[in-house]
């Protein structure tokens, strides 16, 4: 008996769905799919929220510490006086009948004045007599850049090296992987310290560049340097797969250039994977600079970051915890807001995916 | 019969006479004796000290304020200094031995050593062992080393490491040293802790795990581990002399606690007698009244140095506008919160040589004149400092007061371990930047001589951060480098070279420290030596 012939087509499904509902099926693309999925997670659009009005505070900080807290960043105000207290005060100290310390006065710095001092001083003062206020704004911005600066050369790198790795395989291959392996076999952070610590004596002067050592591309490049392997590796892997499917197949046998294949058949499939990094791993990197900052191979003092203000203010953590809590609580906002929009859109994207910024 | 009973009565008295000499002559040594400071006070057994941090056991290592505090009652030097308060500590003394005959114009020290001397291990103490301990000095590349290198026979030893030190003989109880030149500061030198004595044959290492035997009231326990502490027993072997007592205490733990809170706190929870914990400045008050608190003034200044070969600090109108434009009275408020009192001078006012100088009224606009005449506005300045709280601070505030006169600087921070020798390179040429000196002797010699003659710039290591030379300070300072006593007159001579090198502005001194010290409430006999800072061989419980 003979076969009985077919009237299927590839529009078929159209077709019927036309013919049942009236209505026709609109194709959509992975992106807008992604979005519909992100627009659900409220979560998620909170925590963006919470990163954007951070990021913007961060942006207008030259404004705030210019009209309304009269000041900059680094100016010490020792002498100066605030809604009647000195912004620094020594304790007076006498001493008794046995020479034992009798403190007659107590002495600190300013405490915050919210908004009781015309914006000056609002989150008090550091151990320098320094606006806490303009240096967290400050600091804030330079963690950001460093943050966001770092994770797109990170993620930039890794995705050309993991496209190169994955393209060609065999010794270019071969050398990207070892060079991932070899960076990998050090802790992140004390290789960051220890890249850090070098180049914040004397920059970095080699090969027709030069860096200062208080140019903030120093945390920068060393942050984006030490996590390229940790971006690098998981993508080399999903374009390795990609490089054995049908379709990339079909782009050699019509003669498509490698640089086309790269960046217009795998990039495509690996930007979403690739996005999620760059979110997360811009929280990865703030934390980063906070710890190599705190430990002095970050941020170059007098400018400010998040983790310069904690470390400046740690000696004073009982009598002046504000100096400590403010850019640490900043810190976690930010890491939190990032983090967790961060796994929204991974869900979003690519709701199987296993993405983890992982050391 | 009647002779017989003559003879008893006669012999009654005598006795009775003998008795009552007797009874007066122990009364009389009774009165002699000197009252001790524990007459009304409890025992003190054992003394319980927590302190931050110490270098070495081991005298030819040791060079920081804690080991120097702990080792000087273990082992003594042929001269001392008197455990006393005030300026008294600065008097040197017999330690081992008598105090030297100078001779031959200050170049040659003759001195006897004490007899029946031992070490803690019951060995005899000889003059030969000077010499060894001063070959294990240079064998051992003791920090010390530049203090004797003035020996005849010392820079050709410190070269070779071999033959022998030609000057220093000994024979018997007797020791001969010969200088090369004279030098007013060698008696202080011969007390520093590096010329304890050490037995020949200790071994040319660093020695703090098995420390060797000791020559003085206390000897180091057993097991001592220099990052979680040590204990000093007594040596039963020293005889106390009219200069270095027996010590109150029959024991001292010395337990090395980072962390000043968790140091007060073992103090106040009576866990410890005493810590020198650096207590942050806004926590004094809590403090104070959970235990005595005392302040120590120790003879160190801190300071601002300006490279006078680089510019811009080689215009004197440059050193000079900074001298007029840093805030000392706001350093030393942010810096230690008060705890430190503010100084235009080179040396310490603990120093009888001490003159206390006002060349530099603060005025910001004379200073920003200056610069302007001097054509340096908008130099760039690189100011360094060492990543430790108070240099840090200091350094900060410092490029604030440049900025505001018309420099552009630029902050750099080097690690605590590479600062001075990074500073100290003349590659270097480091402009300006922060440090502070604390003696090693009381002589102004260690502080003219080793920080501002400029005969003894060198490349490596160097201590003249400032890079000053000029013909007639540097002539005045080896002219004072002769007389071996620190007299009326030649102190007035130092305190001239004094106001002619700040007349030069080379630095811009802002500080002398005071260090807050803190005991339990029931210790009392409190005395603070003023070189070694508290001495504990002569406390008291209440």
């Amino acid at each position: 008996m003979a076969e009985p012939a077919t009237d299927f087509t590839l529009d078929t499904a159209q077709v019927l769905a036309e013919e049942e509902h009236g209505a026709s099926i609109v194709g959509r693309s992975p992106w807008y799919l992604a979005w519909r999925r992100l627009r659900r997670n409220y979560i998620a659009f909170i925590a963006l929220f919470v990163f954007v009005v951070i990021a913007v505070a961060c942006s207008l900080a030259p404004i705030y510490a210019h009209h309304i807290a009269h000041t900059a960043p680094n100016a010490t105000h020792t002498e100066d006086i605030v809604n009647g207290k000195q912004v620094l005060s020594a304790p007076v100290i006498g001493t008794d009948a046995q020479g034992n310390v009798v403190v007659e006065k107590a002495g600190g710095v300013l405490g915050p004045t919210w908004w009781h001092a015309h914006g000056r001083f609002v989150l008090g003062a550091d151990g320098l007599g320094r606006d806490v206020a303009v240096r967290l704004l400050y600091g804030g911005l330079n963690s950001l850049k460093i943050g966001i600066g770092s994770a797109l050369i990170c993620v930039m790198v890794a995705v050309l090296l993991a496209l190169l790795a994955g393209f060609y395989g065999g010794w270019v291959d071969w050398i990207i992987t070892r060079s991932f392996d070899l960076i990998w076999a050090f802790p992140v952070l004390l290789l960051a310290i220890a890249l850090g610590s070098a180049l914040s004596i004397n920059g970095f002067h080699h090969f027709g560049i030069s860096i200062s050592p208080h140019s903030l591309w120093i945390p920068t490049l060393v942050i984006s340097y030490v996590y390229v392997p940790y971006v690098g590796r998981p993508l080399r892997g999903q374009i390795l797969s990609l490089r054995e499917k049908e379709f990339i197949e079909a782009a050699i046998g019509q003669g498509a250039s490698p640089l086309r294949i790269m960046f217009s058949d795998l990039l495509p499939n690996v930007a979403s994977t690739a996005l999620v990094f760059f979110t997360l791993i811009i929280a990865n990197n703030i934390l980063t600079e906070a710890g190599l900052s705190f430990l002095g191979a970050g941020v170059q003092p007098p400018n400010p970051s998040w983790g310069t203000v904690i470390q400046e203010g740690q000696e004073r953590i009982i009598s002046a915890p504000w100096l400590t809590l403010a850019p640490g609580i900043a810190i976690v906002l930010t890491v939190l807001s990032l983090n967790i929009f961060g796994d929204g859109l991974r869900d979003a994207l690519d709701p199987r995916a296993k993405v983890r910024v992982e050391h | 019969m009647r002779s017989r009973q003559g003879l008893i009565r006669l012999l009654s008295v005598l006795a009775l006479m003998a008795g009552l000499a007797l009874m007066t002559a122990a009364y009389a040594v009774s009165a002699n004796r000197p009252q001790s400071p524990v007459a009304h006070t409890k025992s003190v057994g054992t003394f319980r000290a927590v302190i931050d941090t110490i270098d070495y056991l081991d005298t030819s290592q040791a060079y920081t304020a804690q080991s120097l505090w702990a080792l000087w009652t273990v082992y003594e030097t042929l001269v001392t200094y008197r455990h006393v308060a005030g300026a008294a500590g600065y008097q040197v003394v017999p330690g081992l031995a008598s105090l030297p005959k100078i001779s031959r114009g200050g170049k040659v020290y003759t001195l006897t050593l004490r007899k029946g001397l031992k070490y803690s291990n019951g060995k005899p103490i000889r003059a030969a062992d000077f010499k060894c301990t001063m070959k294990r000095d240079f064998l051992t590349a003791s920090p010390g080393v530049g203090f004797y290198d003035t020996i005849v026979g010392a820079k050709k030893f410190e070269t070779s490491l071999k033959g022998d030190i030609g000057g220093i003989k000994t024979k018997g109880r007797t020791i001969r040293i010969t200088l090369t030149s004279p030098r007013g500061d060698f008696l202080t030198i011969l007390a520093e802790p590096f010329a304890a004595l050490v037995p020949c044959g200790t071994a040319n290492q660093d020695l703090s795990a098995n420390p060797p035997p000791a020559s003085g009231p206390y000897k180091i326990g057993p097991n001592p581990d220099k990052n979680r502490g040590f204990s000093l027993v007594r040596n039963k072997y020293f005889k106390p002399t009219k200069y270095i007592p027996r010590g109150t205490p029959n024991r001292v733990d010395v337990t090395i606690v980072g962390d000043a809170d968790a140091a007060v706190q073992r103090v106040i929870s009576g866990q410890a007698d005493y810590t020198n914990a650096a207590i942050p400045p806004e926590r004094i008050g809590t403090v104070s009244n959970r235990g005595q608190l005392r302040l120590r003034k120790s003879a160190n200044t801190y300071y601002f140095w300006m490279n006078t070969r680089v510019y811009p600090f080689n215009k004197l109108k440059v050193r000079q506008a900074v001298n007029m434009a840093i805030d000392r009275s706001a350093l030393v408020k942010a810096v230690w919160g008060g705890l430190g009192v503010t100084t235009e001078n080179i040396l310490p006012p603990t120093y009888p040589s001490y003159r206390k100088l006002t060349l530099y009224k603060r005025n910001v606009a004379k200073a920003r004149q200056l610069i302007n005449q001097a054509g340096a506005k908008g130099a760039d300045v690189t100011v360094w400092g060492r990543q430790v709280s108070d240099s840090q601070q200091s350094t900060t505030l410092y490029a604030s007061y440049l900025s505001a006169i018309g420099l552009k600087t630029t902050l750099k921070f080097l690690p605590r371990s590479t600062y001075y020798t990074t500073i100290g390179n003349s590659d270097t040429k480091a402009q300006t930047g922060w440090a502070r000196w604390l003696e090693d002797y009381p002589h102004p010699l260690d502080w003219f001589d080793v920080l501002l003659n400029g005969r003894n710039i060198v490349h490596e290591n160097n201590n003249n951060f400032a890079y000053y030379s000029n013909a007639k300070t540097n002539r005045l300072i080896d002219g004072l480098k002769k007389p071996p006593a620190l007299t009326p007159a030649v102190n007035k001579r130092w305190a001239n070279v004094e106001k002619l090198i700040m007349q030069q502005a080379p630095w811009a001194p802002w500080s002398n420290r005071t260090f807050p010290e803190f005991f339990s409430k029931n210790m009392g006999c409190i005395s603070i030596q003023r070189l070694y800072g508290i001495d504990f061989m002569k406390v008291c419980r209440k």
